[in-house]
């Protein structure tokens, strides 16, 4: 090959390499606050080696022989969680709605928009426990409490999701709506709705979804459903039943997922589709 | 033959020990949704030969040239690459086989969010030990490699940018550098030229073929338009429905020849327009 | 003058109506105590309303006298999120690498799912009570929650944005005669970065909400503290422990946004 024997050349002379100060200063910092949380938190680390072994126990114990005669009762109690879950999500999405919209940059004014974001954000960093806690005081021990925890919890996510949605709809149709001499009201009906409409629903059963998961919680404070019966199981460390409570817990949230899931993606496909063959 | 000893220069940094050629024998595809996309072609690429495959989109061009290197495999057929049977092999020496085959495409694949120059270095893959990659090691000479073949594309100014905030035609010169550093012995262009500007199209054709004549590289490379085939090859093969219609000089090839690939009388737009 | 034929109008109403009617129906029979549907009971809340109101009034009331006491348990709480992220994070990166398409066409991509599927469909502090069961009471049951948590989020929504996202990088790599493991740790993780360290974020920021309920049930932090009071009915002391939290929560927050702009 000519190359080969063509006469030695310097070395490629490349641009120095820059120096990333701000990304390298970042790196150290972000593994400098880890090294010292791991380094002050007072890990179990006999704990850590053996929780290899301890699960493996653990697991046999759940699982090897569990105790299905409970399943009925743990059956009966998901259903509970379920109708918390629900009730929950329907009463939560419809506070949410309402008070979203108003909420969203565009629709309501500032002194309106402020102060709604600002509960929002109360009710987001106040976990469904504490809220539950404060809730039963009224209603007592009661399924009705968990839903209403779970309503009242829900509107700090579901808000800002709900203005966030209404805000990423595109300006033109509004617009459109609005230069065509439409109130207020109508182009939130007609320039507003059919574009935010199929996220929102989309977002409510995902609200659902997040709510079952939740209730399961929520029994831990004694409002009764599937929570209840497995810190019981637990405290007594009844492992067999606990095993079938899992089970139980386990298959229920992947099946509401999976249906509601199904059903959120036809509904975001089909508006989508609608657009497109102009039907809409 | 892979193995590297110390560089000296960036042209010795980039030479290959020797083209290969390319055989096709009697080669179909047939993809797994029934979709013959090749029909017994057979073809015989000479080492150093710069050959243009032109046809409509969907006529077999993308498929052709990647059964050259594997990432398609023929369904029947036998595809020979130098010393290799590509349909035979697997693992270790595919990867062998592809080491020595370099690829650009329509589109660059380039990860926009990596430097170029870890883009270029994928272009030493073969030659690297995965565990190496994995700890993100690079030998000195692999970096002298990369240098020099950004050097030979005049993009060695961008090396420490990242690929993303490239353009469209210096993406796809990192793009050659990455095959370039491969040290390949054929290259293989997928529509090389079909996401860039007039102007741009022309200065990477004029690449490719400079590739082609300064380091005898073999070269294989796709073309939607048969004017710059003309401009830039010796060689032109037409396929049609996956069917080779035509296989002979790139500059006799006149509007019959045209009509017989394309299906339809040449028009004006299918002309890009000469160099310069 | 000939009428103007319009194509028929599609019917859209019966349809909806029937989903109103399904919604309708499955509400009801959450509704209705006689087939073990919840009571909504209107008339407690009527009743006793001001049981809870006067709670919430004392929450606003604050009890400082606390404040020293959770100083500690707050620390402990941010020390769980933290360790709780970081660790998932190491472990999330070749998982969802694995649970992508693109990075891993061959195989065990469908196992790796469906065995995430099931850990995220157990709740958070079911994991955490079983933990504390098997482990004992402290901090590291509180992390394995919070690792088991973020390791369900973060490889679920990165292998899915690895899924959704152009790959054809990839084919590069492989052409180039690399392996899959090269190309993926050369080209796929600088390319998913972004979306990775966003949802390590992510999972940071509700790391922080979920440690500081983990005490509930034994794993640590300021739960610990905020089953003390509510036991002692100090309202006050948790409106404080409440603010405290709020405060945390919206500093890691905004430090989360920050960073996270400063991706791209």
């Amino acid at each position: 090959m000519s190359a080969v024997l063509a006469p030695a050349r310097p070395r490629v002379a490349a641009p120095p390499r820059p120096r990333r100060l701000a990304v390298r200063t970042a790196q150290l910092v972000t593994g400098a606050v880890v090294l010292a949380a791991l380094w002050h938190v007072h890990l179990d680390w006999t704990g850590l080696r053996e929780l290899p072994g301890d699960v493996v126990h653990y697991l046999r114990l759940m699982f090897a022989h569990p105790d299905w005669s409970k399943l009925p009762y743990a059956l009966q109690q998901t259903w509970v969680s379920v109708q918390m879950a629900w009730l929950g999500a329907l009463l939560g999405v419809v506070v949410s709605t309402v008070l979203g919209i108003p909420a969203a940059q565009g629709v309501g004014p500032l002194w309106l928009r402020l102060p709604l974001r600002a509960v929002f954000a109360v009710i987001r960093a106040v976990p469904e426990v504490i809220i539950a806690i404060v809730i039963l005081t009224v209603t007592g021990l009661t399924p009705f409490t968990g839903a209403l925890a779970l309503a009242i919890g829900g509107i700090g996510t579901h808000a800002k999701w709900t203005y966030e949605t209404i805000e990423a709809v595109p300006g033109g149709t509004a617009e459109a709506v609005r230069a065509a001499g439409g109130t207020l009201l109508e182009t939130a009906r007609w320039g507003l709705w059919p574009e935010a409409a199929p996220e929102l629903l989309s977002l409510a059963l995902y609200r659902f979804e997040l709510n079952v998961r939740t209730s399961a919680i929520l029994g831990l404070i004694g409002v009764g459903g599937v929570g209840d019966l497995l810190t019981g199981y637990t405290q007594y460390r009844q492992w067999d039943a606990v095993g079938v409570l899992i089970v139980v817990v386990v298959v229920v949230t992947m099946a509401i997922d999976a249906v509601s899931g199904a059903l959120r993606r036809r509904i975001t496909k089909g508006a989508r589709a609608r657009v497109v063959d102009g039907t809409e | 033959m892979s193995a590297t000893p110390s560089v000296s220069s960036p042209e010795a940094a980039l030479a290959a020990s020797g083209p290969w050629p390319v055989r096709l024998d009697d080669v179909s595809v047939r993809y797994p949704d029934g979709t013959v996309a090749l029909r017994n072609v057979t073809l015989a690429v000479e080492p150093g030969e710069m050959v243009a495959v032109v046809g409509l989109s969907g006529s077999g061009k993308s498929t052709l040239v990647r059964t050259v290197n594997g990432l398609v495999p023929a369904t029947s057929g036998r595809v020979q690459v130098g010393p290799h049977d590509v349909g035979a092999l697997r693992g270790r020496r595919l990867r062998e086989l592809r080491g020595g085959v370099g690829m650009i495409f329509q589109a660059f694949n380039l990860a926009d969010r990596a430097s170029v120059y870890q883009n270029v270095l994928v272009g030493r893959f073969a030659h690297t030990p995965t565990w190496r990659t994995l700890l993100g090691l690079a030998g000195h000479d692999d970096r002298e490699i990369v240098l020099a073949a950004l050097d030979s594309v005049g993009m060695l100014e961008k090396v420490w940018g990242r690929a993303g905030a490239l353009s469209g035609g210096q993406k796809q010169r990192v793009a050659i550098a990455r095959a370039l550093s491969q040290r390949p012995r054929v290259m293989l262009a997928d529509e090389p030229v079909a996401s860039l500007d007039p102007p741009t199209a022309h200065s990477v054709m004029a690449d490719l073929a400079r590739i082609n004549a300064e380091q005898g590289l073999t070269v294989l490379v796709n073309l939607h338009l048969m004017d710059l085939a003309r401009q830039y090859t010796t060689r032109m093969i037409g396929l049609r429905a996956g069917e080779l219609v035509y296989d002979g000089p790139a500059a006799s090839a006149d509007d019959a020849v045209f009509e017989e690939i394309y299906g339809r009388p040449l028009q004006v737009r299918d002309r890009l327009g000469s160099a310069g | 003058m000939s009428v103007l034929a319009a194509p028929p109008r599609p019917r859209t109403w019966p349809r909806t109506v029937a989903v109103l009617v399904v919604l309708a129906l499955i509400t009801a029979a959450t509704v209705t105590p006689a087939i073990g549907g919840i009571r909504i009971d209107l008339g407690t809340i009527a009743r006793h309303w001001h049981f809870g109101w006067t709670k919430v009034q004392q929450m606003f009331d604050p009890d400082l006298s606390i404040l020293p006491r959770t100083w500690k348990p707050l620390l402990e709480t941010l020390e769980i999120a933290v360790v709780g992220a970081a660790a998932s994070a190491l472990l999330a990166l070749p998982l969802s690498l694995w649970a992508a398409r693109p990075t891993n066409p061959t195989w065990g991509r469908s196992a790796v799912r469906a065995v995430l599927n099931a850990v995220r469909a157990v709740p958070d502090l079911v994991y955490a009570t079983v933990l504390v069961a098997m482990v004992g009471v402290g901090a590291l049951p509180g992390v394995l929650t919070l690792v088991l948590f973020d390791l369900g989020v973060v490889v679920k929504l990165v292998s899915e944005a690895i899924d959704s996202a152009d790959a054809r990088y990839l084919e590069a790599g492989l052409a180039a005669g690399g392996t899959q493991a090269q190309a993926n740790r050369m080209m796929a993780v600088p390319q998913t970065w972004p979306a990775y360290a966003s949802q390590v974020l992510y999972s940071l920021e509700l790391n922080v909400r979920i440690s500081s309920v983990l005490g509930l049930v034994g794993a640590g932090g300021i739960g610990r503290l905020i089953d003390e009071v509510r036991g002692f009915y100090r309202y006050g002391a948790l409106g404080v422990i409440i603010v405290e939290i709020l405060v945390v929560v919206v500093l890691i927050e905004v430090a989360s946004n920050v960073l996270r702009k400063r991706l791209r």
